[in-house]
């Protein structure tokens, strides 16, 4: 049979071997967290906390800024021992609350369980918001969101992705395969709050494992598991729509436009625990990977967790380090230092030394057209690119820099290392801000 | 011969009368001081005066819309050139050049982190703000040296931007396209200035930056009426300048520049003149 | 009709007159930064052209002829299309404020172009009827417009490469307008004429 999958994209060497058979580990609780106000798409939360306060796990401590927002939890019990700005993974210091945990990790006493079959769906819709519940991939756009389309978009399909396309990342492997359960269940409260029955997960073919336990784990539910080719961006949502299902998502839409609502599996499992077990999201699963690490692991990790304290945990830094990546190789931010915490968005930290990055300086397009052929959007990268090296503002606009999904293909395959999407994203914000000025 | 000269002569004079009768016909009312201002403007298009181009300033400036001193680039005899054109009192401009208000090159500030990307500082100040320690210091990505439309910039070999001030006319191109607002607008007539857009406390800045303003007050303190220090960075004041040069020697860090001893290190330019009038004039 | 036909084809491809006979070089490098402006630039030199035969082919059959004074020709032709286009400048600018703000601009710059005066000399040279004349400064037109855009748009695509500094500007212009000259040499032999 031939396998599904999208066109365009390609495969880089996944180097999921240094952590895939790695069962998940609980992370211990550090000196302290630092929790950030920003840690999703949209309005920071509005911090409403003091020092001095006592908090407790899972309490309120930033509150959520406008519909697309969400609040920001404790995730530990103990004293609020500073509100500043400290060092955040988009690499600038944004205001924080730093608390330094008590060791009793109480959860707070107004949390209550609940039956999700008992809720009615916009009861459903509060409880994913109030929790704080965001895009697990690494996007973290607010899930309620998603979950409320306008009144004139029927959705018809749930669409689960545990595609996990990017190098390196386990998290969601290791999580389909342990959790399987929690999975499900957030998929059964997914499905009443869209009022729809079709769900499909999504998954690569190189997690035969995590595929055969879902297809096992499923059968009961009516969820159809789809195994897709392994091809690099298969999880972003517009090419796991067309992967899944054939269909296109138009210029400048929405997954919602074709009838679609992409959700990650790490999100599924996040609101099982906010809607049954009333926790907010305050841990996650990242995968602390490697050549720079002593040690790889999947590490279920309290979010505020400085890096140097995951780090420490996987046995340390193995060698200087050159590069530091939150999130996958392909998409993940860059870190200028081990001192940023872990936010709801880090799939994953990747350590690189020195001698494991290419050394290529950038050269001159030699016009071999690669980046056109793996382009998963079919755009002209190095046509734009240029543009945007030239500030041709307009002329980038025609050849649809704004469609860019940055999924990094482009600047991966180029033999003259040119900086490909940092380009396209430089023209992305230059017609950005034409636009705000018309 | 004669049926030469009298045809050619005829085509010449039916063609003479047609233009003639059209130019009556279908003339176009244009305001000739419009065309005469248009004359006096530098007609490099750099926009300066908020419109597209200098026939749109100059069809303004005609129809009274807009005022007529917005050209930086003319300087004060196009503005002068211009109040004859129009009859009015010329408000005069004083002249003004941009400067870059830092010295700190590769050699003497740090990066806290490599940048391999883009040679654009605009794109480089979106990754964590800049590779530059500095949070006001020169990218030296050169973004100016392209925007400048007189060829006034030039970036050396160790990634610094220096502006000829002979060359440079006050377009305010570089401070519109510099994601730092390193680039200040200067008078022309003053030399001295103080080169450092950090307003840090002086202990950080030194672990950056070997040339940057510590807001350490010794220039204050030597002429008193030349400089004032705001927020741990000090400015000269451009009113009362005449003495400010005897700071220089006294400065800890060096970041008190004279441009008529020099421009920067790594500048290819030769020491600044003090020019009587606008270059561009 | 063929005979016709072949004139026009002649005139656009194999006798191209910017890329074969290397007139009207001018505007050819001096408009051709942009697609937008070529095209314009061509759209005013085929209405010239074409507005020029006509005139000429007049003036020589009815005036110089007559007279005995072919030897007079160039410089008739000369002062006619010369005054021509200023009338027709000075007509578009009062009717169609709009053709004038995409065309006008151009039309100074065609009272001198040599192109005009080529096709006005090689219709009397061919012995063209009227008819005749009139396709085949049409065709000239066309054939210009066509390498004005082509060229335009292979120099905004040569703004986005790294040219070296020396080649910059006019020289890798030049070097471009030579091989599109090469490559309109494979007309050579479509057409007799």
């Amino acid at each position: 049979m031939k396998l599904k999958s999208f066109s365009g994209g390609l495969h880089p060497p996944d180097s999921k071997e240094y952590s895939a058979h790695k069962p998940i580990e609980r992370c211990p609780l550090p000196e302290e967290l630092i929790i950030p106000a920003a840690q999703h798409i949209g309005a920071p939360a509005d911090i409403c906390v003091a020092v001095g306060d006592q908090v407790k796990k899972g309490q309120v401590i930033a509150n959520a800024n406008g519909f697309v927002s969400v609040p920001i939890h404790a995730s530990t019990s103990g004293e609020v021992i500073a509100v500043e700005p400290r060092l955040h993974p988009m690499g600038r210091e944004l205001p924080a609350v730093v608390i330094k945990p008590d060791g009793l990790d109480q959860w707070h006493e107004s949390l209550r369980q609940n039956d999700p079959e008992q809720l009615d769906v916009d009861s459903l819709k509060n409880l994913i918001r109030d929790a704080g519940i965001v895009g697990m991939g690494g996007a973290t756009f607010p899930t309620h969101v998603k979950l409320s389309p306008p009144e004139e978009k029927t959705i018809d399909t749930l669409i689960l992705n545990g595609v996990e396309c990017e190098p390196f990342l386990t998290a969601d492997h290791r999580l389909m395969l342990e959790e399987s359960e929690r999975i499900i269940d957030g998929i059964n409260i997914l499905r009443k709050v869209l009022g729809i029955d079709q769900a499909i997960i999504g998954i690569e073919v190189n997690k035969p494992d995590a595929i055969e336990k879902l297809t096992r784990d499923c059968a009961a539910h009516n969820i159809q598991v789809q195994p897709l080719k392994v091809r690099y961006p298969q999880g972003a949502e517009k090419q796991l729509i067309n992967a899944c299902t054939g269909r296109q998502v138009p210029s400048g839409g929405l997954p919602m436009d074709c009838g679609v609502v992409v959700q990650n599996v790490g999100t599924a499992a996040a609101i099982s625990d906010a809607v049954r077990l009333g926790r907010p999201l305050v841990e996650r699963i990242a995968t602390i990977t490697g050549p720079g690490i002593v040690e790889p692991k999947n590490l279920r990790i309290t979010i505020g967790t400085p890096l140097q304290y995951l780090v420490d945990q996987c046995g340390g830094l193995n060698g200087e380090p050159a590069k530091i990546i939150m999130g996958g190789p392909m998409m993940g931010q860059t870190q200028l230092s081990l001192d940023v915490p872990a936010i709801r968005g880090t799939s994953g930290v990747l350590v690189f030394r020195e001698e494991d990055l290419p050394k290529m300086p950038a050269g001159p397009c030699i016009r071999c057209g690669r980046c056109i052929g793996v382009c998963p959007i079919h755009l002209q990268p190095t046509t734009i690119a240029a543009y945007a090296r030239l500030e041709m503002i307009d002329a980038a606009e025609n050849y649809n820099a704004l469609d860019c999904i940055e999924c990094g293909c482009c600047t991966y395959i180029c033999p003259a290392t040119l900086p490909l999407v940092q380009s396209i994203r430089h023209a992305k914000g230059g017609i950005m801000a034409k636009r705000r000025k018309i | 011969m004669l049926a030469a000269v009298l045809s050619i002569g005829g085509i010449g004079l039916v063609a003479a009368a047609t233009l003639g009768l059209a130019a009556k016909k279908f003339a176009v009312e244009v305001d000739p001081r419009e065309l005469a201002i248009l004359e006096v403007l530098p007609g490099v298009n750099c926009g300066a005066c908020g419109l597209p181009g200098c026939s749109g300033y100059a069809k303004g400036v005609a129809e009274g819309t807009i005022a007529p001193n917005l050209c930086t680039p003319g300087g004060s005899e196009t503005v002068e050139a211009i109040a004859d054109i129009l009859g009015i009192e010329a408000i005069t401009i004083e002249p003004q050049v941009a400067i870059v208000a830092c010295q700190g090159d590769n050699r003497k500030a740090t990066n806290k982190y490599r940048y391999l990307g883009l040679q654009d500082c605009n794109a480089a100040q979106k990754l964590a703000d800049g590779p530059k320690t500095c949070p006001g210091g020169c990218l030296g990505l050169g973004s100016c040296e392209r925007a400048c439309p007189f060829g006034a910039i030039e970036m050396t070999a160790e990634n610094l931007a220096v502006i000829n001030r002979e060359k440079c006319t006050g377009c305010e191109k570089c401070v519109a396209v510099c994601p730092r607002q390193v680039i200040k607008m200067v008078p022309l007539k003053a030399t001295v200035h103080v080169l450092c857009n950090s307003h840090d406390k002086g202990a950080l800045i030194r672990k950056y930056c070997q040339i940057g303003c510590i807001g350490c007050h010794i220039c204050k303190k030597t002429v008193p009426e030349a400089y004032v220090v705001e927020n741990f960075l000090a400015f000269a004041d451009y009113e009362h300048i005449e003495n400010a040069a005897a700071a220089i020697e006294k400065c800890p860090t060096k970041c008190i520049r004279d441009f008529s001893t020099g421009y920067p290190e790594g500048s290819s330019f030769p020491p600044a003149t003090v020019p009587v009038k606008h270059p561009a004039a | 009709m063929v005979e016709l036909l072949l004139i026009l084809i002649s005139a656009v491809f194999v006798n191209n007159f910017v890329l074969a006979r290397f007139l009207g070089i001018c505007p050819f490098l001096g408009v051709s930064k942009k697609v937008e402006t070529a095209l314009g630039m061509g759209m005013a030199v085929i209405f010239v052209m074409t507005v020029a035969a006509v005139v000429t082919w007049f003036i020589q059959y009815l005036v110089l002829i007559p007279f005995g004074i072919e030897y007079l020709q160039t410089i008739a032709f000369i002062l006619v299309i010369a005054s021509l286009v200023q009338l027709v400048e000075m007509v578009i600018q009062k009717t169609s404020p709009v053709l004038y703000q995409s065309l006008g601009i151009f039309l100074p710059l065609i009272t001198t172009n040599c192109a005009v005066l080529g096709v006005a000399v090689l219709n009397i040279q061919k012995s063209y009827s009227f008819i005749e004349s009139v396709v085949f400064a049409m065709g000239a037109g066309l054939g210009f417009t066509l390498a004005m855009v082509l060229f335009a748009g292979l120099r905004e695509r040569i703004d986005l490469c790294p040219v070296p500094k020396c080649f910059r500007g006019t020289a890798v212009a030049l070097v471009t307008a030579g091989l599109l000259s090469l490559a309109f040499m494979g007309f050579a032999g479509l057409v007799k004429g």
